[in-house]
């Protein structure tokens, strides 16, 4: 019996092994392939937005400080803030933790769309490189993360800065859409045997939700973008009031995309969140059914408050109030999942490891924001300190605290399932612990300077202001979390060459992860899992079957590059799809897509309407092959 | 590769909603929200101005956007009737349902060319906001219904070698795509021409 579980091993190895060599990683379509090159490419991008922070607060620890001039204090602001959202919290979350672990807990063997995920990550890089070629060539974009007009117009902003960032967003937006895309069906119709939605794990309902946001919001940021790039290259007027355009039209395009985007940040982290817990707590999450709706319902909510960052525009007073109440609406769910989170920490046996000390600081971080954001729906308050540091101050609670806390929490966490090593425990509470001291040393003071009116994006202030050492405190702050972080992949390359074995399942872990080798095989899953829980892997019956399953060669699907295909609502099998294997195809798209991003900046229409017909080529070649062929 | 007939057709290519279906779906969802950004953003700007189209710009023609419209609607038709052919491994009617459409589509994309370019001797994108939109959605449009055709005429030449499971789906995913194609162009169209019914 053994040698023939052996021998169905092996044929799923050989029917699943990836190329060796960098051609196989420049032609890989696996998701936990995919899944790296997303992580290593989010972290170049943090580390760059990383020093861009850091010469900033340089730059302001002192008032009259000359060390970057206004020019580029402009293009670091917005290009830090660009990077940081959509290079480096989405990406990693949903680029690299998305398709990395949510076919492995939903049973899977791949995404669905494979070569489209491969498109992603390709089309995700070349938008990077695209934005930071632009900064390095002196045409970084200049004018904030979310670039109003008019002086984002070509009167105002004659370079080609903006060209940059309309278009390195476009393509950045085409990556988004297409994992979103891709996890959406993957959650919809890739999961195991009995996987219902009511037996999915929290992790995927918030991803779900983070996908299902994008899908929805990024459309309204590539309108608004496309109407931009025409108004300053075609010469149409939509943002043009003199011809009877709007400028508030951009702020609201923006912000449709905009706040919903605050929440498809978060929403990933409350996922991680709900999965470190129950791991450290060896307890099921308190009120799963309200904690999953939640957090859809979240990111629902999160697109009817966009006029709230609109409060200071002029907009009738009803507007107002009708979207102060809106927003007022999201504290319900964001509470339910913070009691949940609390009481489930209290009511289980929490070991505070590393992963569960950064989602506690996650939640302190977060209540913090919650609290400064519920101030915002005060209007006069928003209006006096809109523009301000209190701002700053509160979303970087909220952005950093929150999302970014529980992303490392989950690096430490799934550490030994993507590695097979475990990380060293003693550095990584140090890690957390510089982190959380740098972290409110450096963004409490703005709530302080923002009430004393030290206005946002400034590149310095004069010494009378009475800002100063608020400022020299955070700049201390922010080179503490610098050290922080320093230390925490520090921690994470030395555990990697010297960590001990990590086995199966450290943590005891509750979902199907932790239930196959580390680092997983390419075919995930010998036997296809049965499930009839949240915390399929606690479920030791049905794991014990899945042996016996394999031995008896059932649901292993060892005859090609097979994947079962689910009903939607109660994930029971209704066939099997063929998987495509590894393509160069991908990648060539994506280049053509990047070059015609490229001529596009200096306005070679004739040139991007031949590499149109060479996208198209491409796309043929890409289809010449049908995965049941290969 | 040989012809696959309903008796040979493989049934898992029957299943409800194959997931290349689904990608389809996805797409929709994306482009129709796309859509109603734009349209959206017309409406704006139509009521934060109060001559709408602006003074010396000519209401839109109505009579042949709305017959053309009407062909193009009457599309989707055959287009599920080759859905349905297909899903029943009939190769010659999905086929022949299939070129029909193209043709008519093609033609819809013809007139609809040709009466942007007649409609940009009277005015263009750069005149007013109020161009810049109409002339926007049209193209987007447009755009869209090129993308139609050229699917459908993809499909033609994969399915010169008889069906396979992924042109099954291909082709329930393409017609799909072109339902919803067309009641994009039906809120295009009514919208663009809408201060001519006022």
């Amino acid at each position: 019996m053994t040698t023939t579980v052996t021998e169905r091993v092996d044929r799923l190895e050989r029917m699943w092994v990836e190329r060796p060599g960098v051609l196989g990683w420049l032609t890989t379509t696996d998701h936990k392939r995919i899944g790296l090159l997303y992580f290593w490419a989010t972290l170049v991008f943090f580390g760059a937005g990383g020093i861009e922070a850091l010469t900033m607060r340089t730059q302001l620890i002192e008032p009259n400080a000359h060390l970057v001039g206004p020019t580029l204090f402009n293009e670091l602001f917005s290009v830090h803030g660009m990077t940081m959202i959509f290079w480096f919290i989405i990406p990693m979350t949903t680029g690299a933790f998305g398709n990395y672990l949510v076919p492995l807990m939903v049973g899977a063997r791949d995404l669905a769309f494979p070569r489209l995920n491969a498109l992603s990550f390709w089309i995700f890089l070349a938008s990077g490189i695209f934005l930071y070629v632009g900064l390095f060539s002196g045409n970084g974009p200049n004018a904030g993360w979310f670039d109003y007009v008019p002086l984002a117009s070509k009167v105002f902003d004659p370079g080609r800065n903006i060209e940059i960032y309309t278009l390195s967003l476009i393509l950045n937006g085409i990556s988004s859409t297409l994992t979103s895309a891709n996890l959406i069906v993957t959650i919809f119709k890739l999961r195991a045997p009995g996987m219902s939605f009511n037996r999915m794990p929290l992790f995927c309902f918030a991803f779900l939700a983070a996908s299902l946001g994008l899908l929805f919001a990024l459309p309204s940021l590539t309108a608004d973008l496309v109407f931009l790039y025409l108004d300053r290259n075609v010469g149409t007027h939509f943002f043009d009031v003199a011809h009877g355009g709007s400028t508030l039209l951009w702020q609201h395009l923006f912000w449709f995309f905009g706040h919903p985007e605050v929440y498809i940040l978060i929403v990933p982290a409350f996922g991680i969140a709900t999965e470190i817990i129950p791991a450290f707590t060896q307890r099921k999450m308190i009120a799963f059914p309200l904690v999953a709706i939640a957090e859809l319902l979240v990111v629902f909510i999160g697109f009817g408050v966009w006029a709230h960052h609109m409060f200071a525009t002029g907009l009738p007073s009803t507007t107002l109030i009708f979207f102060a109440g809106a927003t007022a609406m999201v504290v319900i769910p964001s509470t339910i999942q913070v009691f949940a989170w609390s009481t489930s920490m209290i009511a289980g046996r929490p070991q505070f490891k590393t992963p569960l000390l950064f989602i506690a600081g996650f939640i302190f971080m977060f209540v913090v924001g919650g609290l400064t954001g519920i101030m915002f729906l005060a209007i006069p308050f928003d209006q006096q300190t809109t523009d301000t540091y209190f701002v700053i101050a509160h979303f970087h609670y909220i952005i950093f605290g929150a999302a970014v806390f529980p992303i490392f929490g989950g690096m430490y966490y799934w550490f030994p399932k993507v590695t097979g090593k475990l990380y060293f425990e003693r550095p990584g509470q140090i890690s957390f612990w510089i982190l959380m001291v740098g972290t409110n040393l450096l963004f409490f003071p703005m709530h302080i300077v923002g009430l004393l009116g030290m206005p946002r994006r400034v590149y310095t202030y004069p010494a009378n202001m009475g800002w100063g050492s608020y400022n020299l405190v955070e700049t201390i702050g922010g080179y503490i979390t610098g050290i922080g972080i320093l230390v925490l992949f520090a921690n994470l390359v030395v555990s990697y060459f010297r960590g001990a074995p990590a086995g199966h399942d450290p943590w005891h872990g509750p979902t199907l992860e932790w239930s196959i080798p580390s680092p997983p095989p390419e075919y995930n899953f010998a036997t296809i899992p049965v499930v009839s829980s949240p915390y399929p892997n606690w479920d030791h019956g049905d794991r014990e079957r899945d042996g016996k399953r394999l031995a008896a060669g059932e649901d292993v699907h060892d005859q090609g590059h097979q994947q079962p295909i689910s009903a939607l609502i109660d994930g029971w099998r209704v066939g099997i799809a063929d998987m495509p294997h590894s393509s160069p195809w991908p990648i060539l798209t994506a280049f053509v897509l990047c070059m015609m991003a490229t001529v596009l900046v200096v306005e070679k229409f004739v040139v991007a309407g031949f590499l149109a017909i060479v996208l198209l080529l491409t796309l043929l070649g890409w289809h010449s092959k049908e995965p049941q062929e290969q | 590769m040989s012809e696959i007939t309903a008796e040979t057709l493989d049934p898992r290519a029957r299943e409800r909603f194959p997931i290349g279906w689904w990608g389809a779906a996805i797409l929709i969802v994306s482009e129709s929200v796309l859509f109603g950004m734009m349209i959206g953003t017309y409406f704006y700007l139509r009521f934060r101005n109060l001559r709408w189209p602006p003074e010396g710009v000519p209401k839109p023609h109505v009579l042949v956007p709305l017959v053309v419209l009407g062909c193009l609607i009457a599309t989707a038709v055959p287009m599920q009737l080759a859905s349905i052919a297909g899903r029943a491994g009939r190769l010659r009617p999905t086929r022949w349902l299939l070129v029909l459409s193209a043709l008519v589509g093609a033609g819809y994309f013809g007139v609809e060319v040709w009466q942007f370019t007649q409609d940009l001797h009277t005015s263009t994108p750069q005149r007013d906001a109020y161009d810049s939109i109409y002339y926007t959605l049209l193209a987007a449009d447009h755009a869209h219904v090129a993308v139609a055709v050229l699917l459908v005429l993809w499909l033609l030449w994969k399915l010169r070698h008889g069906f396979t499971r992924y042109r099954t789906t291909a082709l329930r995913a393409i017609v799909f795509f072109w339902h919803a194609v067309i009641v994009l162009t039906i809120a295009v169209i009514l919208t663009t021409l809408s201060p001519s019914f006022t």
